[in-house]
């Protein structure tokens, strides 16, 4: 037998070179070559007689074992590795079977203490409620261990890199939902084995405390009293795990899930828009929006032009001039027309800034009549516009704040 | 329902914004606040008025149009369009399109890769360029209050899932898995011409804006004419 007080003196003197090996022994087994190469690196000054006499101890201690049949390679011994991980607060979540394994014991032991207190066996009776509580021990520790690994399982998932798929980050999550979380649920239903179990051995020992009134005592109600409070506590303990594990993974899959059929359904709509068209989306399932507001910029007079043609306008009756009478001061200037102010805009290619240069040519313009041809021109398809610093320009009436634009010609066009 | 327009203090630019088709979501945080403090006011008012708000519990308001008026017109079918090559592309490298869609941003020097590898999808809702790319769909989804834009970054908001939704709604749609494996031949669908959607007149390539007035005038005193 190895003696404790040396395991544990050598944990705690070798604690700065066990814990970074803990974390490779967390991945798998370490080769000889590698534990030296490890050990080499974290003692500088030792020398491979150092090393050497240290493997040597952790062997002999137990704390390293063989693998089977690779007697190469070594692992740290389950035993201290659990110990170790306890330590490093580090949970393996285990298995809901292990607790269903543990809840049948429970049963048979509950079976036990039924049949020494017929036959009044006071030691047995003694002896197996001791075993039933240090079993219902087990199962609270294994549950506050369970509840911890699926802290850690959501943490994970929850920090790793928001750029990979979904499915790969939750992987973890979504296996850990369908065999631990899914098969607890099952296990603590009011008709479940967990509960079922539970019932079985409170029934036992309630009987037995009675039954201690009625025909005597053979063991200490005392010790009945806290076995089943402990069992009551395992009972509510399993609950408040599983309604963590709920609340921790459930959004979590949840999300999974949406994720995956919005991927899916957006694969879908491709697949049917390539095949019939952009129609082939079922139109009940789009977003209806009002239409955004016009992005048209007229002039007063295009507007009422406008509104004339397409509402029943009452026009203004027309004021034509009389073929006899002669026009007083200056002749009205025709309206620029579209095309001519592209073409004058075209000849004056590059332009620094249009609107200096609107102003140039239109100097007696109205601002809103400047500020369309600002907007048809700096759009209009044949020019390559950069947008300029936003300053102020003076109109006829206004001072007028925009982000103007440089125009030129379009790459690839050449000059005439 | 007793409505207190003394604390409704945001009721104008909110109608305003809303009435143009725009969602308002936490982006928008003082607008946001106001119409989450006295939802069932905003609510009850424009009830009142003929608009329907709704209050979407994943954090936005917007109208639901009146039926007759809200046929599902081109953009959203370009929006919707563009909310699943997004999602394709995104997973297909790898990335998560629910942590971009939902909150996450996207660059505007991804578009040209987007518009490349989707081409032939994009040319069936008339975007062929970069410009028409960043113009009839970037554009209107800041417009309608689906993204925000800076500097270059596009950031999508809560709304989004309005378009995320549709997403579900396909997949959850067997019809229309039924008909993608049919190998019935199916007619390819004549799409609106929605230009007057952008320009109150719409131009012809070589007409100048006063020919498209004379012409629509024309247009409109025939019609008269017919009516009469």
């Amino acid at each position: 037998m190895i003696d404790p007080k040396r395991v544990l003196r050598a944990l705690a003197e070798h604690w700065t070179l066990l814990e970074p090996l803990c974390e490779r022994f967390d991945a798998g087994t370490l080769s000889l070559v590698e534990l030296r190469n490890q050990l080499a690196a974290q003692l500088p000054e030792g020398t491979p007689t150092d090393v050497t006499a240290l493997l040597d101890q952790w062997i002999r201690l137990d704390i390293l074992v063989p693998v089977a049949k690779s007697p190469n390679r070594f692992e740290l011994n389950a035993q201290i590795h659990d110990f170790l991980a306890y330590l490093r607060r580090e949970h393996r979540l285990g298995l809901c079977l292990e607790i269903e394994a543990y809840l049948r014991h429970l049963e048979r032991l509950a079976g036990y203490i039924k049949d020494a207190f017929e036959v009044r066996d006071a030691a047995d009776l003694a002896r197996q409620l001791r075993l039933l509580d240090m079993r219902v021990r087990d199962v609270l520790k294994k549950l506050a261990n369970d509840e911890q690994a699926l802290v850690a399982v959501a943490e994970r998932a929850k920090t790793s890199d928001r750029q990979i798929p979904l499915r790969q980050r939750y992987a973890e999550v979504l296996a850990t939902w369908d065999e631990y979380v899914e098969p607890m649920i099952q296990l603590v239903a009011a008709d479940g084995a967990f509960e079922q179990g539970v019932y079985r051995v409170e029934h036992v020992l309630l009987r037995l405390l009675s039954e201690q009134q009625r025909l005597g005592q053979l063991v200490d109600d005392d010790l009945l009293l806290r076995t089943h409070a402990r069992i009551l506590e395992m009972q509510t303990t399993a609950q408040l795990t599983l309604r963590r594990a709920r609340e921790l993974l459930l959004p979590l899959r949840e999300e999974a899930r949406r994720h995956n059929a919005v991927t899916r359904g957006a694969a879908l709509a491709l697949a049917a828009i390539r095949k019939k068209g952009l129609d082939a989306v079922p139109q009940a399932s789009l977003p209806l929006f009002s239409r955004p507001q016009s992005t048209f910029l007229g002039t007063a007079s295009q507007v009422e032009a406008y509104v004339y043609a397409l509402a029943r306008f009452e026009p203004k009756p027309a004021q034509f001039p009389k073929a006899h009478s002669s026009r007083k001061g200056e002749a009205p200037r025709a309206p620029r027309t579209a095309r001519e102010m592209i073409e004058r805009c075209e000849q004056a290619l590059p332009l620094p800034d249009l609107m200096v240069w609107l102003l140039e040519q239109e100097p007696e313009g109205a601002t809103d009549e400047l500020l369309y041809w600002f907007s048809r021109l700096s759009r209009d398809g044949r020019f390559q516009r950069e947008r300029l610093e936003r300053r102020d320009y003076l109109t006829r009436e206004h001072q007028v704040s925009l982000s103007s634009f440089a125009l030129i010609k379009p790459a690839g066009t050449t000059a005439l | 329902m007793n409505i207190d327009l003394k604390e409704l203090t945001q009721l104008a630019p909110i109608f305003r914004e809303l009435f143009k088709g725009y969602h308002i979501s936490r982006s928008n945080p003082e607008l946001y606040s106001q119409l989450a403090g006295q939802q069932d006011q905003y609510r009850g008012l424009f009830k009142a008025l003929g608009y329907e708000l709704t209050c979407d519990s994943r954090g936005f308001y917007y109208f639901v149009p009146e039926q007759m008026g809200a046929q599902v017109n081109k953009t959203a079918q370009r929006l919707a369009l563009f909310t699943f090559i997004l999602v394709e592309h995104l997973a297909d490298q790898g990335r998560d399109p629910l942590a971009v869609l939902d909150g996450g941003s996207l660059g505007r020097d991804e578009l040209p890769a987007l518009l490349e590898k989707y081409r032939d999808l994009f040319l069936q809702a008339e975007v062929t360029t970069q410009d028409e790319l960043e113009e009839k769909v970037m554009r209107r989804l800041t417009q309608l209050g689906f993204a925000s834009e800076d500097n270059g970054i596009y950031r999508f908001l809560a709304p989004m899932h309005r378009f995320l939704d549709v997403c579900l709604s396909v997949q959850q749609d067997r019809d229309l898995a039924a008909t993608l494996h049919s190998s019935l031949p199916l007619p390819t669908p004549v799409l609106l011409d929605e230009e007057a959607e952008d320009e109150i007149i719409s131009l012809a390539a070589d007409e100048s804006e006063e020919d498209a007035l004379a012409r629509a005038m024309a247009e409109e005193r025939d019609a008269q004419e017919i009516d009469a």
